[in-house]
C-alpha cells in the first residue's frame, strides 16, 4: 500500500512515515504545494494524508486538482486548523476524513487503514489476524469461525488493536478513539474494557493477543 | 440622587435663604424709612402747632383724627422732655390695639403751660408694609416655580444628549463588535465627552480583536509542535527495552501533552464562540442530540455503574448551531459522567423549554457560580480541565439561553432554559 504525506513539518512528517512504514505501508514525502501537486499528478496512491496549510499553497487545491483529474485516491486530511468550517469544506471538496492537530499516530494509522478498506475493497474487506476475522462492513468479529458477542464499543477497540497490531497504544489514543476527545482525566475506565473484550476473546478459544504494557499503553501482539 | 434634584436642592435652598434674609431687612428696612416719614410728620405738626401759637398767641384746636390726635395738658413745664415714642394706640372704631408714635413738648401760650401729645396711628404705615412685603413674595414664589419648571424641562432637554451617550455606554458590549453609535451635540462639554468615549471604544475593540486573534493563532502555533512531540513520544512508545520506570516517565509526558492539547482545543473553542464562527443554525432536534450522546457513553455508565433515568420529550427543535448543540450537550453529559460517584445515577429531563442534568457527586468546594468560569474547578477531580462548564456557558450565552447550577441532597443539576 503506497502513502504519500504532504506535510510541511518535517519532523512530523517523519514521524508519521516512521510509524506507518512498520505497518508495512510504503511512505513518501512531500513537503510543499508544488512537490505535492506534482507528486499526484505522477503517481497513484493508496491514500494521500493532506496538510491543508502548505509553503506554495493552500492543501484543498490539491484536493480539487485530484478529483478534477479523476483521481480515486483516498485522501486524509490533517490540520492544524480543527475549525468546523474547515472540515466541512474539505469534506465536501471531495476528502475522505479529516484529522485534526495533535493526533495519535495509532488514530491516523487506523483512519488510513479504513479509508484504503472503504476505496479498494468498497468497505467488503475482512480483516484477518490469526485466528480472528474481523468484517468490518457487517461489524462481526469471529474467532475460529465462531462470532463473538461484542458491544459497539468493544468490537471499535477490537478493529483498532488490529489495524495497529504490534504497536504498543496509549490509554490516551484508546479513550479518545472510543469516545472522542472529551473524556479527559481519569483513563481507568479503559482498563475495564480491556478486560471485558480480553475475557470474551479468551472464551472464544483465543490466545491472550492483547498485552499491557507496564506505564504506557497495550500492545496487540501474538509474539 | 439625581445631579438636578441635588442642582435643585442647593438652589432652592439657597434662593429661600437668601430670600428669607432678604425679605427681613427688607421689612425692617421699609419699617425704618417709614416710622422715620411718620417721626417727620410729627415735627412737621410740632412746628405748626409751635407757629399757630407764636402768631396768635392761643392754641389751635384739639384735632382727633382717625389717623391723628393732638391734645393739649396743662402741665408743669418742668415734667415734660420732649421725646417720641411708640405708643400703644386703642382704635374704638375697629376695636383693636395699634401701633402708633408720639410726641411729646412743652408750649407756653398765653402764659399758660401746656404739655403737647400728637399721636399719629402707625396702622397705614404698617398695612403699606405689608403689602410691599406681600407683593414682593409673591413675585419671589413665583420666579421661584418659573426656576423650577425651567430647571426640570430644560435641564433634562439639556442632559439628553448625555443620558443617550450613557445609554450607548451601557449596550456597549465587545463581542458583538460594534462601536458605540454617539448623536450629534452642539455643547462642547458633551461634544468632547462623545469624542472620548467614541475613541475609548475603538481603542477597546481594537485592543479586543488584538487580544482574540493572540489566542488564535497562539493555538495554532502550540498545535503543530505539539503533534511533532506526540507523533515522537508514540515512536519512542515503540522501542522495548525500557525500564519500568522509564516507561511510567514516558506515560506521564504523555499524559501531560493530552491535556496540554486538550487544554489548547477548549481555549480555541472558546474564542471561536467569542468570534461567533458558530454563526450558521438549524433547527436542532435536542432530543436526537441528546440519545446520541447517551449511545456513546452507554458502556462508560455502565462500567462506573451509573444508574441512568431519562425523560426525554421528542420533537424539540431548537434553533441553534449544530456544532454547539452538540458540543453542549457532550459537555453535560461527560461532566454527569466524570464527576459522578461509583454507584452513583444520573439523571437527564428534556422538556418544551427546559433541559435538566443532575448526577451524584461530592459537594463543591467552589461557589456555584464560580463554576462557570474559566479554569474553575473543584479540587476533588484535579485532572479535569476546568472549561467544560465555562464553555457549555458560552454556548448558552450565545444564544441567551439560561443555565443555572444547584447542589442539594448529594446531587449536582444544573437546568438550560431555552
Amino acid at each position: 500500500m503506497k502513502i504519500l504525506i504532504i506535510e510541511d513539518e518535517k519532523a512530523l512528517s517523519e514521524s508519521i512515515s516512521t510509524y506507518l512504514k512498520a505497518q508495512d505501508y510504503i511512505c513518501e514525502t512531500a513537503f510543499d504545494f508544488y512537490s505535492a501537486i506534482e507528486k499526484t499528478e505522477l503517481y497513484d496512491y493508496d491514500c494521500i494524508l493532506l496538510d491543508i496549510t502548505l509553503p506554495g499553497g493552500s492543501g484543498l487545491n490539491i484536493l480539487k486538482a485530484l478529483r478534477k483529474n479523476n483521481k480515486a485516491d483516498g485522501v486524509l486530511i490533517i490540520s492544524a486548523k480543527n475549525a468546523i468550517d474547515d472540515k466541512v469544506e474539505g469534506l465536501i471538496s471531495g476528502a475522505d476524513d479529516y484529522l485534526s492537530k495533535p493526533f495519535h499516530l495509532s488514530e491516523l494509522s487506523a483512519r488510513i487503514a479504513a479509508i484504503i478498506r472503504r476505496k479498494k475493497f468498497d468497505g467488503n474487506s475482512v480483516l484477518h489476524f490469526n485466528n480472528i476475522s474481523i468484517d468490518t462492513q457487517a461489524k462481526i468479529a469471529m474467532v475460529n469461525e465462531k462470532t463473538l458477542d461484542l458491544t459497539k464499543k468493544e468490537f471499535e477497540l477490537l478493529l483498532y488493536f488490529v489495524s495497529n497490531k504490534k504497536r504498543v497504544i496509549s490509554k490516551n489514543a484508546i479513550a479518545e478513539h472510543l469516545w472522542g476527545d472529551e473524556m479527559e482525566g481519569n483513563l481507568d475506565f479503559i482498563y475495564t474494557h480491556i478486560k471485558n473484550l480480553r475475557k470474551k476473546l479468551q472464551e472464544a478459544g483465543d490466545a491472550d493477543y492483547i498485552k499491557s504494557v507496564y506505564g504506557m499503553g497495550y500492545k496487540f501482539s501474538d509474539t | 440622587m439625581k445631579l438636578l434634584a441635588k442642582y435643585n436642592r442647593v438652589n432652592i435652598a439657597a434662593t429661600i435663604l437668601v430670600l428669607l434674609v432678604g425679605g427681613l431687612c427688607y421689612y425692617f428696612i421699609l419699617r425704618f424709612v417709614l416710622i422715620h416719614q411718620l417721626d417727620k410728620d410729627l415735627k412737621v405738626e410740632e412746628q405748626e402747632v409751635k407757629d399757630y401759637v407764636l402768631r396768635n398767641n392761643s392754641l389751635p384746636n384739639a384735632a382727633n383724627y382717625k389717623d391723628q390726635k393732638v391734645l393739649f395738658e396743662i402741665a408743669d413745664p418742668g415734667n415734660i422732655k420732649r421725646k417720641i415714642s411708640s405708643v400703644n394706640l386703642y382704635d374704638t372704631a375697629e376695636d383693636e390695639q395699634q401701633q402708633g408714635r408720639q410726641l411729646i413738648f412743652a408750649i407756653n401760650s398765653a402764659g399758660k403751660n401746656f404739655k403737647v401729645t400728637i399721636t399719629k396711628s402707625q396702622q397705614e404705615t404698617e398695612d403699606l408694609v405689608q403689602l410691599i412685603v406681600l407683593l414682593t413674595l409673591a413675585i419671589v414664589v413665583l420666579l421661584l416655580m418659573v426656576l423650577f419648571i425651567i430647571n426640570r424641562f430644560v435641564l433634562n432637554k439639556l442632559w439628553l444628549p448625555f443620558n443617550n451617550t450613557l445609554q450607548q455606554l451601557k449596550q456597549f458590549n465587545l463581542s458583538n463588535k460594534t462601536v458605540v453609535n454617539l448623536k450629534e451635540s452642539n455643547i462642547n462639554e458633551f461634544k468632547e465627552l462623545n469624542a472620548a468615549v467614541t475613541a475609548m471604544s475603538h481603542s477597546v475593540l481594537k485592543d479586543y480583536e488584538a487580544l482574540k486573534s493572540f489566542t488564535e493563532n497562539a493555538s495554532h502555533e502550540i498545535q503543530t509542535p505539539l503533534a511533532v512531540i506526540k507523533s515522537k513520544l508514540e515512536l519512542l512508545m515503540q522501542a522495548e527495552n525500557f525500564s519500568e520506570t522509564q516507561m511510567q516517565y514516558i506515560q506521564n509526558i504523555q499524559e501531560e501533552i493530552s491535556r496540554l492539547s486538550k487544554l489548547n482545543q477548549s481555549l480555541l473553542l472558546l474564542t471561536k464562540i467569542d468570534n461567533q464562527q458558530f454563526k450558521d443554525t438549524d433547527e436542532v432536534d435536542i432530543a436526537a442530540i441528546i440519545t446520541k450522546h447517551l449511545n456513546n457513553y452507554e458502556e462508560l455508565i455502565t462500567a462506573k455503574e451509573i444508574t441512568l433515568a431519562q425523560n426525554i420529550a421528542n420533537g424539540r427543535l431548537i434553533v441553534m448551531n449544530r456544532v454547539m448543540a452538540e458540543i453542549l450537550v457532550s459537555n453535560l453529559i461527560t461532566n454527569a459522567i466524570k464527576h459522578n460517584t461509583a454507584n452513583g445515577s444520573i439523571a437527564i429531563t428534556l422538556s418544551k423549554d427546559q433541559l435538566i442534568v443532575s448526577n451524584t457527586g461530592a459537594a463543591l468546594n467552589t461557589t456555584p457560580h464560580e463554576l462557570f468560569e474559566r479554569f474553575k474547578k473543584d479540587k476533588v477531580n484535579s485532572e479535569s480541565l476546568g472549561l467544560g462548564l465555562s464553555i457549555a456557558k458560552k454556548i448558552c450565552d450565545q444564544y441567551s439561553f439560561k443555565v443555572s447550577y444547584h447542589y442539594g441532597n448529594g446531587l449536582h443539576t444544573v437546568t438550560i432554559l431555552f
